[in-house]
């Protein structure tokens, strides 16, 4: 869980553990990708618009790793262009870098993330 | 004498001598397309050509005037044969006649001595009545369009001038003498936009050019001193060559549409601001509702304070949103009373303490004792000082490389100004965004909010007449010097003269 907003991130933190998932909060890229290298996760849930680098960043980072390329990420965004377009026009400048799994937009619908994560 | 014919030789320059040789004068008087009369002293008619005869009467001849024409009594006020008759000059005025079928004629009358006796007095006056209905009917048509279009203009909610070439006022409409003063005879530049000289760029010169009309718009000034957005409009008249010698000019009143545009354009500009804003709030409050709901489930007390924590936070968000976005809907006017920064601070402390202690941030507020009182509009100037406090405190806790931080608020008297002084170790602000805070919408990340607070609190400075400066340096912290002026000051802010300043 990738996300600047301390609520946000225990918010969501403590709502997928109480569901049984194990939760590795982080506040921006560098934190995620040092947190990454320990813990083996199945899903990246991260928010786009961060002090530092823009989370979509993050995404291209790890799209272009293979280590985590094959990774789900759900990207979870106030931004109507991003939610829209799945952020489409902010990737446009990377050539062949694979969208976000899934796009929510904010305030979350908790039942729709848990039915992604599900899957 | 008349009613007798005679037969006149043919006349010696005709040229032409199939040309009837029987000329009668009689045929002349008979025929003229115009009432004839002769009258004698008496009034009584004495001849009278075909059309009087047919048009009053066969049995006219020896009868009055008046009677015959007129179907009067008595002589007419002011007969123009009465006054051949006194003067023996020749005159002329209009009457009106009643034909025998009862039908009124309209009539320019003119009279001349005709005869006279041995010893010159005149003994038959000759009356020439030509009918001038359609003369009549077309100058009373005349008449009332002029009136018609007289009280259109004056009554055309617009403001309508003429000017001529020399661009001084001829004739203005009352809603314009009403708005702008007596008009007529000064200059358009001088009665409506208080200029000395025209206009560089001068519509109704160049319509007086070259005969267009246009439409521009124009910031002009009423008599009062208020400011009137107008869309003015100009056109042509032409003089009998079909050039143009005067200008006139219809400027209607669109103050209030620019008022509400500009107002619709900043609230379209505002939904799209705070929608980013609400959505993180509502997220805040779906969190701790969740784990309110939870906690409770689970009796996690520890849990339940978090989350009720997170809503309180979250509603007091909102609490400031709708108070930034009902202040900007509604612009107010200031209400000055004394105001006491002391008191002011005391009722604001406990609130601002316990957000300060929330996120481990020393707050402390310190008012001169000498500090007395300033003219301000209580309310407003409350809402500044939150707002800057508050942004303090928001620059503390987005700051993660700092333990300790501080806010420290300092109010002193340093005449002419009450100053406030909010220090604090946040997270800065580099130039780029220093520039920009105070603007529309301005919200950084590390700022939650309508991007309205500071933007609002600029306004109200600016209003009372003071001034912010603020200084600042990315990751070591702010500080923003507000001064209100100790005693009322009026001020005129124009909508883009922030009163803040760098420093």
């Amino acid at each position: 869980m990738v996300d600047d907003d301390r609520d946000t991130a225990f918010y969501l933190s403590v709502l997928l553990e109480d569901k049984g998932y194990e939760v590795r909060a982080a506040e921006d890229e560098v934190e995620a990708l040092s947190q990454l290298e320990e813990f083996p996760a199945d899903t990246v849930i991260m928010d786009v618009l961060m002090p530092g680098r823009s989370g979509l960043d993050l995404l291209v980072k790890l799209r272009s790793s293979p280590r985590w390329s094959n990774l789900m990420v759900i990207v979870v965004t106030g931004n109507d262009r991003v939610l829209e377009d799945y952020g489409k026009s902010y990737l446009s400048f990377h050539k062949g870098i694979r969208g976000p799994d899934a796009v929510l937009g904010k305030p979350v619908d908790a039942e729709a993330l848990l039915r992604l994560l599900d899957t | 004498m008349l009613g007798q014919h005679h037969m006149l030789a043919p006349r010696e320059d005709s040229m032409d001598d199939r040309i009837p040789t029987i000329i009668t004068y009689e045929q002349y008087f008979e025929e003229m397309p115009c009432y004839l009369s002769v009258h004698g002293r008496d009034f009584r008619i004495i001849d009278a050509n075909r059309r009087v005869r047919t048009d009053f009467g066969e049995r006219i001849i020896g009868d009055f005037c008046y009677r015959v024409y007129k179907q009067r009594e008595d002589v007419c006020e002011n007969c123009p044969v009465e006054m051949t008759f006194t003067d023996g000059k020749s005159h002329s005025n209009e009457q009106l006649l009643l034909t025998r079928h009862g039908k009124q004629r309209h009539v320019l009358v003119h009279t001349t001595p005709f005869c006279c006796d041995e010893g010159g007095n005149i003994v038959s006056v000759m009356e020439m009545l030509t009918v001038i209905d359609e003369f009549k009917r077309l100058q009373n048509l005349l008449q009332r369009s002029q009136e018609h279009f007289a009280q259109l203009f004056e009554e055309v909610p617009c403001y309508i001038s003429v000017q001529g070439q020399d661009l001084m006022i001829r004739n203005a409409n009352r809603r314009f003498r009403e708005t702008f003063g007596p008009a007529v005879g000064n200059y358009c530049y001088k009665v409506y936009k208080h200029r000395e000289e025209p206009c560089l760029v001068c519509a109704a010169r160049l319509t007086l050019e070259d005969g267009q009309c246009r439409s521009t718009e124009e910031v002009v000034t009423s008599a009062a001193g208020e400011r009137i957005n107008v869309l003015a409009t100009t056109a042509p008249i032409f003089n009998s060559e079909g050039k143009p010698e005067a200008v006139i000019e219809m400027s209607a009143d669109i103050t209030e549409i620019r008022q509400l545009q500009s107002q619709l354009t900043s609230i379209g500009l505002l939904v799209g601001s705070i929608s980013h804003g609400i959505k993180g709030l509502l997220m805040g409050l779906d969190g701790g509702i969740y784990l309110v709901n939870s906690g409770f489930a689970s009796d996690d007390r520890a849990r339940i304070e978090r989350g009720w924590e997170m809503v309180q936070r979250n509603v007091d968000r909102i609490r400031s949103m709708v108070m930034d976005i009902l202040y900007y809907a509604k612009d107010r006017e200031l209400s000055l009373v004394d105001v006491n920064p002391a008191e002011l601070f005391a009722d604001l402390e406990n609130g601002l303490q316990k957000k300060a202690s929330d996120i481990d941030t020393e707050l402390t507020i310190d008012v001169a004792p000498d500090a007395g009182t300033f003219a301000g509009d209580a309310m407003a100037v409350r809402a500044v000082l939150l707002n800057i406090v508050e942004n303090s405190l928001d620059a503390c806790r987005a700051d993660r490389r700092k333990d300790q931080h501080f806010v420290r608020v300092n109010v002193g008297r340093e005449p002419p100004f009450m100053t406030f002084d909010v220090e604090d170790n946040g997270i800065g602000m580099d130039r780029e965004t220093r520039e920009k805070i105070f603007s529309l919408f301005f919200t950084s990340k590390g700022i939650k909010g309508t991007g309205l607070g500071l933007f609002i609190a600029n306004k109200i400075v600016g209003k009372h007449g003071g001034r912010i400066d603020v200084s600042s340096e990315p990751q070591r912290g702010s500080r923003f010097l507000v001064r209100f002026p100790l005693e009322a000051r009026p001020s005129v802010p124009l909508v883009d003269e922030p009163s803040a300043c760098e420093q």
